[in-house]
């Protein structure tokens, strides 16, 4: 930020100098001819106040030229200005108002690919002329003057360039990091399975020039220094001279993003004060149902039930938002561990059932015979089938039937559907679905919720290595299915590890590397 | 949890517990499901009369809260563990927390106990049907 002010008022001051030069000189030659026509004609009545004529005529001549170079270099400025304004708003930090995203990440890409234009059209010019000739042109000025962190690789992903801007950021010495390794030194996590890595294998594979963005990406530096975020840019060009075959821009964006997590800390702070009083409730109802179940009194029993499904809803709720934080703050941790899917299904089927019971809903179930073991984490995955099941129950009409069904799909992976016979969804808002908070308009008056369920269910299948999706048709109802992956396909991956299970992060942070994927 | 545990369980000798939690609630609430359960109850509030109690080696199963006053659990837990400090200790000991552990944590703890709850996940009928499993 102070670099591109610095660089922009000294424009600024350069220009100001050459155009009060230019219009003092001008200023001064017009000034003087006129006083030279004027003195001829009227020399009777200026003779005798010659010289301080002469000086009020100079400081007229300083003035006007002032004035006037003030003005050009103000309207010869402002594009320059307002392109600066730009690269400044794209750039990190500082700026107050957060500006939009969608422009933003053309904007981010574009930086990216004209970083990579200006570096070609310097090495390329470099050849040609001596650096001390062109300074202005030489890859180091240009890159060390631009105030974003900069990395170029060659075709083996070795950094080839830094510039100083990203030793200070990373805080390793730009030499230190020349010749190394790129994922070796930058040990960056991605928000979702597109990766940097990702991205640039895709870009060799079909040899083409691209450009991508990441938001939020984490990079974990020196053991005392806090994480750092940032938006990352790339650009990837397989002609580019000296086998500068790919650059890297990060935006630091730690202060701004670093905030939104301690929000969600906080949330999810005062939701665990919740959890105490919550369990004691329903411990109480538990007990209490105990006792009026041996009364007798069908009111009451009736009662007790609304009042055990009421409790189970707000811990679910609770659950939700605490995992919903776990995921944001990457430290939602999957165990997965043999498990038979009949059994999960079912117990988490008749977990929820007293609350379809409650609203006269009927849950059927069919397990397929046969069904390989699967390799899940049991209480999250519990969340997904209660979160889809909470769903169904709330977008069913009273007296319907919900229908949950368990079976291999085509690609030999364990299938499940929950299938209700409600409201349907609005094709309108499919694709928005599984996004945090997003809820049906249509429906937001009649029914609760929060709106988290199918972004912790996706957050949660996602790291378990499946897939969930949904059918849905207005009027008719929808069918939610998602895959989980047989226990036997684990086990490969399981013998590599000395555990006899395999931990996993959430689908908020997979690691940027194979070498360093959990 | 349906109640067939309950028929169950009163007919095995009665199986010995120490509850050391400091939520009286809680601890209410425990005591109950577990007599029910046809278990023999001792709640204990403070850390080092936890502690003592603990050792003197009376109990089959020994459900620990974290944070309790005095000692805490994880203090209390190493000590039960260390055999200098503790020769002889026949019962299983049970985690039970409502906080939120970092993972290595968690990790570290689970291995030194025979089993870990977080109560906010369980009912107190549903704690019974666990320990009857592990016990």
């Amino acid at each position: 930020m102070a670099k591109s002010s610095d660089y922009l008022s000294r424009a600024k001051r350069q220009y100001l100098l050459r155009l009060l030069f230019a219009l003092l000189v001008v200023n001064i030659i017009l000034i003087a001819t006129w006083y030279l026509v004027t003195t001829k004609v009227h020399a009777h009545i200026l003779s005798n106040i010659k010289l301080e004529h002469a000086l009020i005529l100079i400081i007229l001549a300083i003035l006007s030229s002032l004035i006037g170079a003030l003005l050009l270099t103000r309207s010869l400025l402002s594009p320059l200005r307002a392109l600066w304004q730009q690269i400044v708003n794209l750039a990190p930090s500082g700026n107050t108002s957060p500006p939009n995203i969608d422009t933003l990440k053309v904007g981010r890409e574009l930086v990216a690919d004209l970083a990579s234009q200006v570096m070609q059209l310097a090495s390329a010019t470099s050849d040609k002329l001596s650096s001390t000739q062109s300074p202005i042109l030489s890859r180091d000025f240009i890159a060390n003057n631009l105030p974003l962190p900069l990395f170029i690789l060659d075709p083996q992903e070795t950094i080839v360039f830094v510039n100083n801007k990203a030793g200070d950021y990373i805080g390793i010495k730009p030499e230190e990091m020349i010749g190394k390794n790129f994922y070796m030194v930058l040990d960056m996590s991605f928000p979702s399975d597109s990766t940097f890595e990702a991205w640039l294998k895709k870009a060799k594979e079909s040899s083409a020039t691209s450009s991508m963005s990441w938001e939020r990406v984490r990079m974990n530096v020196l053991d005392n220094h806090p994480t750092l975020l940032f938006d990352l840019a790339a650009y990837y060009n397989k002609d580019n001279p000296e086998h500068y075959e790919t650059m890297a821009v990060l935006f630091d964006h730690t202060k701004q993003y670093s905030q939104d997590d301690q929000a969600v800390s906080f949330v999810a702070l005062s939701v665990h004060e919740l959890r105490t009083p919550l369990t004691l409730l329903r411990g109480y109802i538990e007990a209490l149902e105990d006792e009026i179940n041996s009364t007798g009194n069908d009111e009451l029993k009736d009662f007790m039930q609304k009042m055990s499904a009421t409790g189970q809803q707000l811990t679910a709720f609770v659950n939700n938002i605490l995992n919903v934080a776990r995921v944001d703050n990457d430290q939602l941790s999957l165990k997965l561990q043999e498990e038979n899917w009949g059994d999960i299904v079912n117990s988490a089927v008749s977990a929820i059932s007293l609350r379809a019971k409650v609203r006269g809903i009927n849950i059927e179930t069919t397990i397929a015979e046969g069904l390989p073991s699967v390799g899940v984490d049991r209480l999250s995955i519990y969340e997904v089938i209660n979160n889809l099941l909470d769903n169904a129950i709330k977008y069913s009409s009273n007296g319907k039937v919900i229908k949950v069904d368990a079976h291999m799909s085509k690609e030999g992976l364990v299938e499940t559907t929950v299938q209700d016979f409600g409201l349907g969804i609005n094709p309108s808002i499919m694709p928005n679905l599984f996004t945090k908070f997003y809820r049906d308009h249509r429906n937001r008056a009649q029914i609760g919720g929060t709106g988290l369920g199918l972004y912790l269910s996706k957050a949660i299948i996602t790291a378990h290595g499946g897939n969930i999706w949904v059918r849905s048709e207005l009027g008719k109802g929808s069918t939610f299915s998602f895959t989980v992956i047989p226990y036997s396909q684990l086990a490969a991956e399981m013998k590599n590890s000395d555990n006899k299970e395999i931990t996993r992060g959430a689908h908020g942070w997979i690691k940027n590397h194979s070498l360093y994927r959990r | 949890m349906d109640n067939s545990n309950e028929l169950t369980n009163t007919n095995k000798p009665h199986k010995k517990v120490l509850c050391i939690e400091d939520e009286r609630f809680i601890g209410e609430l425990y005591k109950r499901a577990l007599d029910k359960g046809g278990y023999e109850v001792t709640l204990e509030i403070d850390g080092n009369k936890g502690l003592a109690l603990a050792q003197s080696d009376e109990f089959d199963i020994i459900l620990l809260d974290l944070m309790i006053p005095n000692l805490t659990g994880i203090e209390i837990l190493r000590i039960l563990r260390d055999p200098s400090k503790t020769p002889h200790l026949k019962a299983k000991i049970i985690i039970t927390t409502n906080l939120e552990q970092r993972e290595d944590v968690r990790e570290d703890i689970e291995k030194q106990a025979d089993g870990y709850v977080v109560k906010a996940e369980l009912t107190p009928k549903e704690l019974v049907g666990f320990l009857d499993n592990i016990a």
